[in-house]
């Protein structure tokens, strides 16, 4: 490793830029760096002889490489040459590069083991990331070779790729003979040299980016590896914003009572926090500061506790530019409440004007710090939603994944819809769910029960009535969760299949009676994965879900991701319509490589265990015959396609011609049929799944698809649905967790010879088919 | 002559520069980081104290124990300058005899070595516009048969009006060099120490 010599006039501007630069490495891997300034600590001057020495000090049969500041400390630097070992002084490299900046960069190179010319080359370009931030024009860029191979990653760090990630990820980067290029997706910088520091700062890629880094040369594929494992740890960061708790995948806090019933107070969450009473003081933006520091508090104890989505709210309650316009208000005059409510409700209506769902999901979180903020100003102590039945507008998935199950009662959603993601977290976390309340009235705290089955909602109802209605059904329950393990076969003799839609691993642990997984949503499974999982990490995942199921078979649905499901290590493009968009099997027809893995991820639990495996999002045979082409030699493999395009459902028969089954997603056929977002809260009750032209689909689907067919979507965790669909012909039904028992049961009670499907396909809506079952 | 003489020349250009190290510094603050006073007052005081320390059998041992000394304990670029030319001046007298001629070769070699360090031009306003047209009149003086003294006072008043010389030009070295056209107006300090030595080497050398 090269040695490094500091020549300045000022000891103590030596001393600070050491430290600003050794701080970038870590102590074992820092280069010699020797200090040759001041006349003594307080004396500015520059003295040849100490120059020579500091040289001795720092010589290296690398060489050396001196940084200096300026005037004499050129000419004592030059003249310190002279009075060393002539041998010595051919090492010697002075350098022209800015003191600070160039030695930040000389040491985070010498670190890697770079040589003399590489450093010194790297330190003169010191200068580059400060003029690209501020716009000066730069000249030079670093050569980059073409790529041989590449790999996509996001940064996670919640400051993008600052300084000390950088400095990791070009000290990793020069320990390989590669050279290593990235390229910044989201803003279309680069590429740039991925071992030079200061090129990677021109990058200036923040948290959530998209890199592309190519690598060619002998260990090219080496160092693409070891640079996704960097980027998996946060490129050493760690992961402060994920605590365990938040780290686990939606689904797998403890889950709630699994009944469809439920009584308790009132908790009303959304509600319009009333300003009336506030009296303004003298010291507004002091009173808005101290509600900043505790909400502040409040948020990163909950980040710490649920994670990524109170790290959002941390960003939103610190945003510069917002807060400015707060404080301009107040200092016009506005209470700090009028000037927060006004500012931070005026940024959720344009979030809400968006027409992009993540943004629009945005605004949940923008209303929700704003009413943090509000309480805490107006002194309103916030009702976490702990025990009682939750009262909201919309549920959305953070709620949903972060309420405490085991003392929350029920939530009861004002918005209909029966298929948003907070609601279908919500029910896969066995939660009683209500949908579709409406606008009725209800005082906070006062007594309310709700009866999902007769879609029955109460303010102060009959309690003794209710807890009967609970009693009865916790005794279903109970009897149904005894019988969990019997066959739902049916009154006349068919039997069907019940299995589990596993998203964690831990859902399969769960499961009680089901005859195995007919749903393995691996998006899901490794959705909290920066980098993609290896080939030998999805054998081991999928082979923990065969074994918590008893070996039963498991139906591995290979990456369905896009629309509403992006992947952090396979990011994808924004789209206008990512609905219509590239979803599910249409990623990979572009991109491969992860869907290659996955395959013989698949092929190899195969070996081992009974699995299917299933394709998404297929549209038409063509995509059929490139994904079985994908899959190579079936063995014993039983392979199928998802149901969830209306043209696929149509087609089924010439789809499933080389397949063993089908499978149907409810939840998409119904969007797709009904052309209804099932997250628009406008539209959402279009999209219910038992719309009868939905049914049709599904009837037309059994009796042309010539194979088993399955449905996996929300209709099969329906007990009353399951039925009717058993009675339409399908043999498997995947549910969530908690209702694998309540469908099992309510199969056992069916005679599926008495469900009058002709009735129920001919029906005017969807309402008339829940009144026919 | 002998290494008297020398030790003679650098505690007077010590009083000198000690006398005029107020006015230096003032030059300098016009222009540049003022400390050309103070640093050309420091290194000298410590010259005179390896000299009262010290003695020497010769003029070259003497005179690169005092660029040594100048390179260490000025500080400013005036030190790594004067150091260089001291040294060099030293080296070019090793072995020789003491004349007009050898002297002049001495003052030849430590001057070049004042360009090699700072390599300035002769009208950036540097001690290079003192020493230039002062070793021109020292050569003259010698090669019109003129003694060491006569010798180094023409350089000395040469010295003198190569430094007013400096006054209307516009510095493209040193920190005065940051300064632009501001720098025009001013006496440059380098060339104002240069001519004090200068003088000094005429009142005590010969």
């Amino acid at each position: 490793m090269i040695g490094i010599v500091v020549v300045s006039h000022s000891r103590a501007l030596a001393d600070a830029a050491v430290g600003l630069a050794a701080e970038m490495v870590a102590e074992d891997k820092r280069p010699v760096i020797a200090v040759a300034a001041g006349l003594d600590a307080t004396t500015f001057g520059t003295d040849a002889m100490a120059v020579s020495e500091a040289l001795g000090a720092a010589d290296s049969p690398d060489g050396v490489l001196v940084l200096l500041d300026l005037g004499s400390a050129v000419l004592s630097a030059e003249m310190a040459l002279e009075f060393v070992d002539p041998e010595l002084a051919a090492r010697v490299r002075l350098t022209s590069a800015p003191l600070v900046e160039g030695l930040v960069a000389a040491v985070v190179t010498a670190s890697t083991d770079a040589s003399l010319d590489a450093v010194a080359a790297e330190a003169e370009r010191g200068l580059a990331g400060k003029q690209d931030h501020l716009g000066v024009a730069t000249t030079e860029t670093a050569p980059v070779v073409e790529a041989d191979r590449t790999v996509e990653l996001v940064v996670g760090n919640e400051h993008g790729l600052h300084a000390r990630p950088a400095a990791r990820l070009v000290g990793l980067v020069n320990g390989f003979d590669a050279v290593v290029a990235l390229t910044d997706l989201d803003t279309g910088k680069g590429p740039v040299d991925a071992g030079s520091l200061s090129m990677v700062a021109t990058l200036n890629a923040q948290q959530g980016h998209r890199l592309r880094v190519g690598a060619s040369g002998q260990q090219a594929a080496e160092a693409l590896a070891a640079v996704e494992e960097l980027a998996k740890q946060n490129f050493g960061d760690g992961f402060p914003e994920l605590a365990p708790a938040g780290s686990q995948p939606i689904g797998s806090a403890p889950g709630g009572s699994g009944l469809d019933v439920a009584i308790g107070p009132a908790v009303l969450a959304g509600a319009q926090i009333e300003l009336g009473d506030y009296v303004a003081g003298d010291n507004e933006l002091g009173r808005l500061d101290d509600a900043l520091a505790t909400a502040g508090d409040q948020l990163r104890e909950l980040r710490d506790l649920h994670g990524d989505i109170f790290a959002a709210h941390l960003a939103l309650l610190g945003d510069r530019k917002v807060l400015d316009d707060v404080r301009g208000s107040i200092a016009a005059g506005a209470s700090a409440p009028a000037a927060w409510q006004q500012v931070y409700g005026a940024l959720a209506t344009a979030f809400e004007g968006l027409d992009d769902e993540y943004q629009r999901e945005r605004a949940q979180d923008v209303r929700a710090v704003r009413d943090r903020v509000l309480r805490l100003l107006v002194g309103v102590t916030e009702k976490a939603p702990t025990e009682g039945i939750l009262v909201v507008p919309e549920l959305d998935a953070a709620t949903a994944a972060t309420l405490d199950a085991t003392r929350i009662a029920g939530i009861a959603v004002r918005a209909a819809g029966t298929t948003g993601h907070g609601v279908i977290v919500a029910r896969s976390r066995g939660i009683p769910l209500i949908t579709g309340i409406g606008n009725v009235e209800v005082p906070p705290g006062a007594v309310v029960s709700f009866d999902a089955r007769t879609g029955s909602f109460e303010v102060a109802p009959d309690e003794d009535r209710v807890r009967a209605t609970i009693t009865e059904r916790e005794g279903e329950r109970s009897i149904a969760i005894e019988d969990a393990d019997r066959p739902a076969t049916t009154r006349d003799g068919r039997t069907i299949d019940v299995l589990v839609n596993v998203g964690v691993i831990q859902d399969a642990v769960d499961a009680r009676g089901a005859d195995g997984s007919g749903l393995v949503r691996t998006e899901v499974l490794f959705g909290d994965r920066r980098t993609a999982p290896t080939v030998d990490e999805q054998v081991d995942a999928f082979r923990a879900i065969a074994q918590a199921l008893g070996g039963k078979p498991i139906t591995i649905r290979t990456w369905d991701i896009g629309g509403d499901k992006p992947l952090p290590f396979l990011p994808q493009d924004r789209e206008a319509n990512p609905f219509l968009g590239e979803r599910g099997l249409r990623v990979f027809r572009r991109r491969p490589e992860l869907l290659r893995d996955q395959l013989e991820a698949v092929r190899r639990t195969a070996a081992e265990t009974p699995v299917h495996v299933m394709f998404p999002m297929v549209t038409t045979a063509d995509e059929v015959a490139w994904a079985l082409q994908e899959l190579g030699p079936r063995d014993g493999l039983e392979v199928g396609i998802m149901v969830e395009v209306p043209a696929a459902a149509l087609r089924v028969g010439s789809l499933a011609t080389e397949l063993d089954f089908v499978s149907i997603g409810t939840n998409d056929l119904t969007q797709y049929t009904t052309a209804a977002d099932r997250t628009n809260a406008a539209v959402a009750p279009l999209a219910d799944g038992l719309d009868p032209a939905v049914l049709q689909l599904i009837d037309h689907v059994v009796r042309n698809a010539g194979v088993r067919v399955a449905v996996c979507g929300d209709l099969a965790s329906d007990p009353q649905a399951a039925v009717l669909l058993a009675a339409l012909g399908v043999t498997e039904l995947s549910a969530v967790g908690p209702q694998v028992p309540l469908v099992k049961a309510q199969l056992r009670q069916a005679d599926l010879g008495r469900v009058d499907t002709a009735a129920v396909l001919a029906a005017r809506d969807a309402a008339q088919v829940r009144g026919l079952l | 002559m002998g290494v008297d003489s020398f030790v003679s020349w650098l505690r007077d250009v010590a009083v000198s520069l000690h006398d005029n190290a107020a006015y230096l510094t003032e030059l300098d603050s016009a222009i540049g980081d003022a400390d050309h006073g103070a640093n050309m007052d420091r290194g000298f005081q410590a010259v005179v104290g390896v000299l009262d320390e010290t003695s020497f059998d010769s003029a070259d041992e003497l005179l690169k124990k005092a660029g040594m000394t100048l390179v260490s304990k000025v500080g400013g670029a005036s030190g790594p300058l004067y150091g260089t030319f001291f040294l060099r001046f030293g080296t070019a007298l090793a072995g020789a005899d003491l004349t007009p001629e050898t002297i002049g070769k001495g003052l030849h070699a430590g001057v070049e070595g004042v360009l090699a360090r700072g390599k300035a031009e002769l009208g950036d306003k540097t001690m290079y516009d003192a020493w230039a047209p002062a070793l021109e009149a020292y050569d003259a003086a010698v090669a019109g048969g003129s003694d060491l003294g006569t010798a180094l006072t023409a350089a000395a008043e040469a010295a003198a009006k190569g430094r007013d010389a400096t006054i209307p030009l516009v510095a493209r070295k040193g920190r005065a060099s940051y300064l632009g056209e501001r720098s025009a107006g001013h006496q440059d300090p380098g060339a104002t120490s240069t001519t004090l030595i200068l003088e000094s080497a005429a009142r005590t050398l010969p």
